[in-house]
Parts: C-alpha cells; sequence; structure tokens
C-alpha cells in the first residue's frame, strides 16, 4: 500500500504541465529515432543528455523514459514495412511482421504491435512497481562484499552471454574497465593513465564515452558501409484489427509479457532471447501453424509484447542495484551520474520522489505512445524518406555538441573522435559495445566496493568472500564462465554413446 | 567458445584482426608501465592502494590479446555489425571516413576562435558533404539554420556551454 | 526518337503511363517507362517494387507497343536522371505526371516537375490523374 501512495505521489508530480509535455517530447522523438535508420533510444539518450543538464533530473529521466519506450515502437515499425530491423530485438518481429506487410496486412501487423506494446509495458511497469522495492530491500542490506560480487556477475553476465564470442566480449569489457580507472584515484589521489594531460585527471566523462562509442562509432561505421539502394515502402494505411485478429492476439500478448520481462530483468538477458522464445512458444501453440513464415499474426504479437516487457524488467535492476543490462539503461544511468545522483540501492531511499516519478512516467508514456501510433503511423513511415547524407551529419552535428557542452573544452571534441574510431573498430571486428560501456560506468564502482571489502579484512583476499549473497553471486559466475565447456563435455559424451 | 567454424579453410581469415590483438596487447603493456609509476601509496585505511587494480587489468588485457591471437590464428573472426542502413558486401570506404574525421577536426580546431554557430554550420556541411550531398546551398543552409537553432535552444534557453566565438554580440 | 514516360507507383505515375501510351501510339515511336529509386534514403515511396514494373510490361506488351521498362538505382535527383535518359534515346517528348504544391512547399523543396520544364530539350507533357 506504502508503494502505491509513493506511486500516486509520482503521478501528481508528472502531471504538471511541463513535465506531460516533457513525457510526450520524449516518446515523439523516441518514435521518431525508432523509425530512422541508424539510430537507436541508446544513441538518442546520449546524445541529449549533456542538454539535459540544464534540466532537473526528474524532467530528464521522464524525458529518458519516454524514448526508451517510444524507441520500441518505432523499431517494430520499420521492421514491419521494410524488413530492416534496426535492434537485434526487432529482428524476430521482422520475420512474420514484413510478410504480413507484403500480403496486405500492414495495417494489423502495426496494430497489434502497437497494442501488444501497450499491454506489455503497462503490465510490464506495474511488475516493476511489485518486485523493484523488494529487490531494494534485500539489496539495501547488502555490504561492499556482495555488492562487489554482484557487480562481477553483472560483468559476466554482459560479456558471456550476450555476445557471440565471449572472448571479444571480454576484450570490449577490459578496455572499458581501463578507461574507467582514467584519471585521479579516489582514495589516494594519484594521478593513473593520464599522461600528464590535465584535462584528463578528473577522467574521461561517461558522457563522452557513450556520445563517442553510439554516435560516433555508429555514425563512422555506417558511413563507411552506407548501402546505396532505396528499400520499398510498403504503404501503410490507419493501423486497425480485425475481430479475428484480435483474437489470435491476445493470448500471445500475455504470454510474451510473461517470457519478456524477468529475461529484462537478469543481467544480460536482453530483448533477443524472449523475443525469440516467445517466437518458437507461438509456433508451436498456433491454431494456424501452416501460416507461420507467411505472415502470422501471434509471430508478431508475441515477440513484440516480450520485447517492451523485457524492457519494463531492465528498470527493476537499474534502479534497485544500479545495474545496466542494455544499453540504453546503461546510459540512463551514467545520466544519474552526471547529477551527482549515485545510482545503487540507496538510489529509492535517497531519491524516492525521482524513482516514483520515473515510474508513473513510464505509465503516462506508455499510453501516449499508443494514442500517438496508431493514427500516426504512415506519417513516421515518411521519416525513412530523409536523405542519408543529413541524417547522418545530422548524428555527428549532436554528437560534437553533445561531447563539448559537457566541459566546455576542445580536447573532449578531439576525445570523442578517438572514441568514435574505437567504436568504429569494434563494429568492423565483432566486439560487443554493451561490455565496455557497462565497464566505463561500473568500473569505478567495482573498483570501490572492491577496496572496501579488503579495506575490512585488513587486505586479505577471502575479504572479499563476504557472506552467502556473494557466494552464489560467485557461483552464477563461474557457472556462466564455465557453461560452454560443460555443453561441450555434454555434446561429446552423448555423440561418443550415439557412436558406440 | 567464438564463433570460428570448422577450419576447413585453412590458414587465417580477415589479417586485420591481428592488429586488434596487438592494440590491446599495447595497451595492457601501458597500462602496466602506467601502473608501476605510482608510488605504493597503500595505508591501513586502504590496504591495497592505487595500483593492484590497473596491474590486473594490465596483466588481463595482455592475456586476452594473446588468446585473441590464438583465436584468430585458428581462424576465428568477429562478425561485422550489421544494421538497417549497412550493407557489409562492400569495400570500407575510406575516403569518407577520412573525410568526415576531417570535419570533426575542423570544428574542434574551430569552435573556440569562431563559435558553435559558425563552426557547427561547417560540421555540417562538411559531413554531409563526405557523406556525398552534392546540394551544396541546401546543405550550408540546414547547417546554418542547426547550428542558429541549437544555439539559441540550448546555449540561451537551457545554459548549456556553446560559445558565441567572433558572433558575441551579434547572436 | 522515343517517347520518354517518368514514372512513379501511384496516380500521377500511372496518368503518366496512359497519356505515355497515347503519345506513342500517335507518334509512332517506342515507349521507355523510367522509374527511378534514389540512393540516398533508406526508403523511396517513388520506388516502384518489380511486381508493379513486371505489371507494366506485361500491361505494355498486352497493348502491342515496342517498349522498355527501366529502373535506374544511381543518383539522388529524379529530374536529373530523367533529362540524362532523355538525351541518351534523344527522347522527342518527355511525360511526367504533375502534383499540385502549393507556393511555400516548391520553396521549401523544389519542384522536379519545374525543373524537367524548364531544362528538358524536347517538348514535356505533364499530366494530371483524372
Amino acid at each position: 500500500m506504502d508503494n502505491l501512495n509513493h506511486l500516486l505521489t509520482g503521478f501528481g508530480d508528472v502531471l504538471t504541465p511541463l513535465n506531460l509535455a516533457l513525457a510526450l517530447l520524449g516518446v515523439t522523438v523516441g518514435t521518431g529515432v525508432g523509425v530512422l535508420p541508424g539510430i537507436g533510444p541508446a544513441m538518442t539518450v546520449a546524445l541529449l543528455l549533456p542538454i539535459t543538464y540544464g534540466m532537473h533530473p526528474t524532467q530528464a529521466m521522464i524525458l529518458f523514459a519516454g524514448i526508451f519506450y517510444g524507441g520500441m515502437y518505432g523499431g517494430s515499425t520499420t521492421s514491419i514495412l521494410l524488413n530492416t530491423p534496426g535492434e537485434s530485438s526487432s529482428v524476430v518481429t521482422a520475420i512474420e511482421g514484413n510478410k504480413m506487410a507484403k500480403a496486405g496486412r500492414a495495417a494489423q501487423a502495426l496494430a497489434t504491435s502497437a497494442i501488444g506494446s501497450f499491454i506489455a509495458g503497462t503490465i510490464g511497469t506495474m511488475l516493476i512497481v511489485l518486485v523493484m522495492p523488494q529487490v531494494v530491500k534485500f539489496a539495501i542490506s547488502l555490504g561492499a562484499p556482495e555488492y562487489f560480487a554482484i557487480i562481477l556477475v553483472a560483468f559476466t553476465g554482459v560479456t558471456a552471454v550476450l555476445g557471440s564470442s565471449r572472448l571479444r566480449g571480454f576484450a570490449a569489457l577490459l578496455v572499458g574497465l581501463t578507461i574507467s580507472i582514467v584519471g585521479i584515484d579516489f582514495v589516494t589521489g594519484q594521478q593513473r593513465l593520464t599522461m600528464g594531460i590535465p584535462q584528463l585527471a578528473d577522467g574521461i566523462d561517461v558522457v563522452v564515452v557513450a556520445v563517442g562509442i553510439f554516435a560516433v562509432g555508429e555514425a563512422l561505421w555506417v558511413a563507411a558501409h552506407l548501402r546505396h539502394k532505396a528499400a520499398e515502402v510498403i504503404p501503410v494505411g490507419q493501423p486497425w484489427m480485425g475481430r479475428s485478429d484480435w483474437r489470435r492476439s491476445w493470448k500471445p500478448w500475455l504470454r510474451g509479457t510473461v517470457l519478456g520481462f524477468p529475461f529484462g530483468a537478469i543481467p544480460a538477458g536482453g530483448a533477443e532471447i524472449p523475443t525469440v522464445l516467445s517466437y518458437m512458444t507461438e509456433k508451436k501453440l498456433s491454431k494456424h501453424p501452416e501460416e507461420f513464415g507467411k505472415g502470422a499474426i501471434e509471430g508478431v504479437a508475441g515477440p513484440e509484447a516480450a520485447n517492451n516487457a523485457s524492457a519494463a524488467g531492465t528498470l527493476v535492476p537499474m534502479l534497485a542495484l544500479g545495474l545496466p543490462t542494455n544499453a540504453t539503461a546503461a546510459i540512463m544511468l551514467a545520466a544519474l551520474q552526471g547529477y551527482g545522483i549515485e545510482p545503487g540501492p540507496l538510489l529509492l531511499t535517497k531519491e524516492p520522489r525521482l524513482v516514483w516519478a520515473l515510474i508513473a512516467s513510464l505509465f503516462i508514456g506508455n499510453t501516449l505512445l499508443l494514442v500517438l501510433n496508431l493514427p500516426l503511423a504512415p506519417a513516421w513511415a515518411k521519416l525513412l524518406q530523409i536523405p542519408r547524407p543529413y541524417l547522418y551529419a545530422g548524428i555527428l552535428f549532436f554528437a560534437s555538441m553533445g561531447a563539448y557542452a559537457v566541459n566546455a573544452q576542445p580536447f573532449d571534441l578531439f576525445l570523442l573522435l578517438a572514441l568514435g574510431l574505437l567504436g568504429f573498430a569494434m563494429r568492423r571486428f565483432g566486439l560487443p559495445v554493451l561490455p565496455l560501456i557497462v565497464g566505463v560506468i561500473l568500473g569505478r564502482l567495482a573498483e570501490r566496493t572492491g577496496r572496501q571489502s579488503l579495506q575490512l579484512s585488513g587486505g586479505d583476499l577471502s575479504g572479499l568472500l563476504g557472506g552467502p549473497v556473494s557466494w552464489v553471486a560467485y557461483g552464477v559466475v563461474v557457472l556462466v564462465l564455465v557453461w560452454p565447456l560443460l555443453a561441450k563435455a555434454l555434446v561429446r559424451t552423448r555423440r561418443s554413446e550415439a557412436a558406440a | 567458445m567464438t564463433d570460428h567454424r570448422p577450419s576447413v579453410m585453412t590458414g587465417v581469415r580477415d589479417r586485420a584482426q591481428f592488429g586488434l590483438c596487438t592494440a590491446l596487447g599495447l595497451l595492457g603493456v601501458f597500462v602496466l608501465v602506467d601502473a608501476s609509476r605510482i608510488g605504493a601509496a597503500s595505508s591501513s585505511n586502504d590496504p591495497i592502494g592505487p595500483r593492484p587494480v590497473p596491474i590486473l587489468l594490465g596483466v588481463l588485457l595482455v592475456v586476452v590479446a594473446v588468446l585473441y591471437a590464438v583465436d584468430v590464428a585458428r581462424g576465428g573472426r568477429g562478425e561485422e555489425e550489421a544494421g538497417e542502413d549497412v550493407d557489409l558486401s562492400t569495400r570500407a570506404d575510406w575516403k569518407t571516413i577520412v573525410m568526415l574525421a576531417a570535419a570533426f577536426v575542423l570544428n574542434a580546431l574551430l569552435i573556440q576562435p569562431l563559435g558553435w554557430v559558425i563552426s557547427g554550420s561547417v560540421l555540417f556541411w562538411g559531413s554531409a558533404f563526405a557523406l556525398g550531398n552534392r546540394h551544396h546551398l541546401r546543405g550550408l543552409a540546414i547547417g546554418i539554420a542547426l547550428s542558429l537553432a541549437t544555439f539559441y535552444a540550448f546555449a540561451i534557453g537551457l545554459g548549456v556551454n556553446l560559445p558565441a566565438g567572433i558572433l558575441q554580440g551579434i547572436l | 526518337m522515343t517517347v520518354l514516360v517518368g514514372f512513379v507507383p501511384n496516380p500521377f505515375g500511372e496518368a503518366a503511363l496512359t497519356a505515355g501510351v497515347a503519345e506513342a501510339r500517335r507518334r509512332e515511336e517506342p515507349l521507355l517507362v523510367v522509374n527511378m529509386s534514389r540512393d540516398d534514403v533508406l526508403a523511396d515511396a517513388h520506388r516502384a517494387g518489380e511486381g508493379e514494373l513486371a505489371r507494366v510490361r506485361r500491361d505494355l506488351d498486352e497493348l502491342g507497343l515496342t517498349s522498355e521498362v527501366r529502373r535506374i538505382e544511381e543518383g539522388n535527383d529524379p529530374s536529373e536522371v530523367l533529362l540524362e535518359v532523355a538525351g541518351e534515346v534523344d527522347a522527342s517528348v518527355i511525360v511526367i505526371g504533375l502534383r499540385h504544391r502549393s507556393p511555400v512547399g516548391k520553396l521549401l523543396l523544389g519542384s522536379s516537375a519545374q525543373r524537367i520544364l524548364l531544362d528538358a530539350a524536347c517538348p514535356v507533357l505533364a499530366v494530371k490523374p483524372a
């Protein structure tokens, strides 16, 4: 009941004209960038970060939450109309969605994805209200060793589960951690990795890293491999659904929600796994399995719901523990750090109004999205016709502006270019980007909690072991690391059995 | 472990990957050298001091660089990132990258003396040109409009740090 | 000499096509239908799909005309491309569909039709859908 009261206060905070306008702006911008090629919600939030430093943190978070949810909607529009999913999470939507569109059912595909996203987003946000305070209650009792162990779980999670290659994920994480320790050591005041450059003494700003890796790196990568051909747009009318579409959609929506939320909440779950799972489930349960691969509405409804529910799930570890499980959440955490707010278990106690206003704005943003997107889908499709040179020049323009605005020093612009080239190289060689940014954000925290644990034990390594919680955490780390070896061994024994 | 396919193909695909391994290794060595420079400043308050973390990172970087090189030598290859607007069948267009970087550096050099409105316009126009825009006047017009709009909205409206430069007093 | 039609997959394109057919018959010349797809955007609403172009081909064959249907995928300025093709094939007339544009719209975006009208070396037939 207490939480309900807090939530109502949150609604009170959001329902001011200015904050509502920001929520509307957020979902509009979010949908727009979701539709635009090459720009995702993570990049947009990164680009907008420096600009929002003049705002109140609550307002910035309302804006970002709108972009976060809006990007998901916009992404599905492109998957359905063009068969070019921008985010890995909407790959599955494209399979059936684009087939539906080609069969003249674009309107129904868009409608089931929008309504499914709304339902999953709303249920997911309710689950945040229920689950998040419980997680905080558990987390608040954790000491430095336990917290350190949980951060290690996050590190292994993002490197091991997400990328196709653990080695490459691990390399990205190490580079991120290295970036995070540049600057003056917080305890002893010693300079590390600054090469005597005074501008580096304060460390490399997370914003510059995020903008460099996500915006500049992506723009350079796309620029080097620009597609020189236009895709066909499938004309859309007003999204709508017939009675049979509703009948076939509502169960996949709910099942997708159930699958998506927990995967979003665990580190490295991401939206890819639940969307694929949802697709396979719907295919198995469908009364029209023959339609799959030719445009089955269940194959759009389920994965889209799973996608949005997992986005909601992401916010649980982000708000309760300060752990990012996807790129957008990582950058929202960076934003909080930029305001001098320390994300972590104490966030809810220290900044209850911020957290609850953020959650309330998710409910509102989600509703705005449905109202906004059902009638506007044809208008959004027009955005696809912006000439590429202007689009990517615009990204570089905003990236430079944002990076300069952080500290008002041209040095950051050179740093931005260097980081952009790093982001380019990572995309070229297939290094995942998320471990790097997570490393930058959590690196200092990991070092601090690690050093605090050792301080308690007087330098003895046993200090890192802590209590049962960290034992479980280390167990998970070991399991995740050893799993592929185990799986390999299992396959081998099975094979030899089969051979025998 | 990694996505190396059965080694039907003898030898290494995509040799440039060794360059990345070298870079990782060098970064590791640099971190180690830098860590050795740090004075041992541990105290009872902070028993391990500022050195162990960089040392650990440096060692891990070198180890990962070696493992990575082994993986590449055995035919491993990172998957290039695909995207809506990315055509991986073409070779990387280095000319565009160099021109974009040049526009970027120009902006960094000009932003303080000339101000954001001028340097930003140049940046936009230059990047659009690098990316194949041939409507020069339109590109410049959009650039100027964007820089003016951002300057008024963010620098004057929201108090974001953007320099007025030589246009100080006119804007 | 050829009758050149700038084709887009909408009523304006259909009107141009119909007028082009009539023109080709009257002049007893072959018909060249060109669809331009810009190479600098992710999606071009003026790009005609394979199915669409196949249908146009079939219709023209059924009408017994000597005709060719071409899609051009390089370049980003439809008027420029159309004028280039007109020069190449020595077009006797260019047929285009004409859209209504408000004065403000014209100021902002320019008009492909206007450039063709002004720069073409041959007569231009601009039609509006019925």
